[in-house]
């Protein structure tokens, strides 16, 4: 797979003259980075234009806050990320356009596991968290990667997994739990 | 760290919390920056997940889109009062406060905005002694107001902490209330003006049960200015 991953140090210092009011700055970190985030997003919203309106906001947001990002606390690509999943999961738990309960068809569901898989089968074989993933029984991997990967709630795991709310919360738990015992 | 604080930090990065129990959770973390760097560790470990996804093409017309809203709304850098962005060391304690809602993982500025109760001004009240973020204050439409310390304030015996905020100069500082035990705190401020974007927002030192005169006497611990969240 081809990833342009744009140097660290390049996207800190396009940070730092956003937050200076640099719009070619910003019209740099959108060539650089929405075509990616827009992909995150469209894992959990399944909407190509939901997940476009997403990112759209998130880069109105960054012109606006580019100031508070501090580049000792992590990468830049890092904290666009982080906001871009925090929308989209705002905006599928939220927003009256997307309901979830209509949606459980077959196809829907399958997606979001082959989706979740392939993030998976697409980690590096050296990443950290691929080897601590491989370490847990199946169901409890299962479950992680649905709610991360595509943003399922637990109901929502629940239902695409066929297996009783309760057991999936607890597979949830004590799954990441194993995982950052193993990941430190 | 016990079994149940990882579960609760992973399910805050799978994104599981329901809405109090994230701000609950946030809150947390802007008390305990090691709570925090756990957490922002974890985003990153997950986050070679987001990374196995493939770019899409960008979409010129997206750009287009946000281009129209930024012409709609201010630049980050009209935000610093001088109109121009200052030298770096000037704003020094912004970008710290700011550091802690970036270890927030924003959730706080970019996070839920559809509850119901949505604040319309939020300030970070900044120790200019120490250029950290003391409190976060935030402004309801119904004159109440919530406020979130970030830091353990020193009360000595016999002292209180005052809220003030400036909403007019020529009107002068207003008290909002008093409090003693800092944890998070909702105050039914008087009735006044709404608050507008800069509105000055401060907590004194004074006697118990509050100033004897009805304006700040006393030292100013933690100060900043409000602005609207997104």
């Amino acid at each position: 797979m081809l990833m342009l991953m744009p140097d660290p140090s390049d996207m800190s210092d396009l940070m730092q003259r956003v937050a200076r009011g640099d719009r070619a700055a910003l019209a740099s970190l959108f060539d650089a980075e929405s075509g990616r985030l827009v992909a995150i997003a469209q894992r959990i919203v399944r909407r190509r234009d939901l997940a476009e309106e997403v990112v759209q906001e998130v880069f109105v947001t960054v012109w606006q806050k580019a100031a508070i990002f501090d580049a000792s606390k992590g990468s830049a690509r890092g904290w666009l990320t982080t906001i871009v999943r925090n929308r989209a999961l705002n905006l599928i738990r939220n927003d009256a356009r997307i309901d979830f309960r209509d949606s459980d068809d077959l196809t829907d569901l399958g997606d979001r596991q082959g989706d979740a898989l392939a993030a998976y089968n697409a980690l590096s074989e050296r990443d950290a968290l691929r080897a601590c993933l491989e370490r847990l029984d199946e169901p409890k991997r299962r479950a992680i990667l649905l709610c991360y990967v595509t943003g399922l709630n637990h109901g929502e795991a629940a239902a695409t997994m066929r297996a009783p709310l309760g057991t999936v919360k607890a597979w949830i738990r004590r799954g990441v739990a194993s995982l950052q015992e193993c990941l430190s | 760290m016990t079994g149940k604080e990882m579960e609760r930090v992973g399910e805050y990065v799978l994104g599981l919390l329901d809405d109090a129990d994230r701000s609950a959770f946030e809150a947390e973390m802007a008390r305990d920056p090691k709570l925090a760097a756990t957490v922002q560790r974890l985003q990153a470990q997950f986050q070679s997940l987001d990374d196995t996804s493939t770019a899409l093409p960008n979409n010129p017309e997206m750009w287009r889109r946000i281009e129209q809203q930024l012409d709609a709304s201010p630049s980050a850098a009209v935000t610093f009062p001088s109109g121009k962005a200052p030298p770096d060391r000037a704003w020094t304690p912004l970008a710290m406060a700011a550091s802690v809602l970036v270890a927030l993982g924003l959730g706080y500025l970019a996070g839920d905005l559809t509850g119901s109760r949505q604040p319309i001004m939020i300030a970070v009240l900044i120790d200019e002694t120490s250029a950290s973020p003391g409190a976060i204050v935030e402004a309801f439409a119904d004159d109440s107001l919530r406020l979130v310390p970030l830091e353990q304030f020193n009360v000595p015996d016999g002292k209180i902490l005052q809220v003030w905020t400036l909403p007019d100069p020529d009107i002068g500082p207003i008290s909002l209330g008093t409090f003693a035990d800092p944890t998070t705190i909702e105050l039914k401020g008087p009735d006044l003006p709404t608050p507008s974007a800069g509105q000055l927002y401060e907590i004194t030192l004074e006697p118990a049960p509050g100033s004897p005169t009805g304006r700040p006497t006393g030292p100013v611990l933690v100060k900043g200015f409000a602005k609207p969240p997104v």
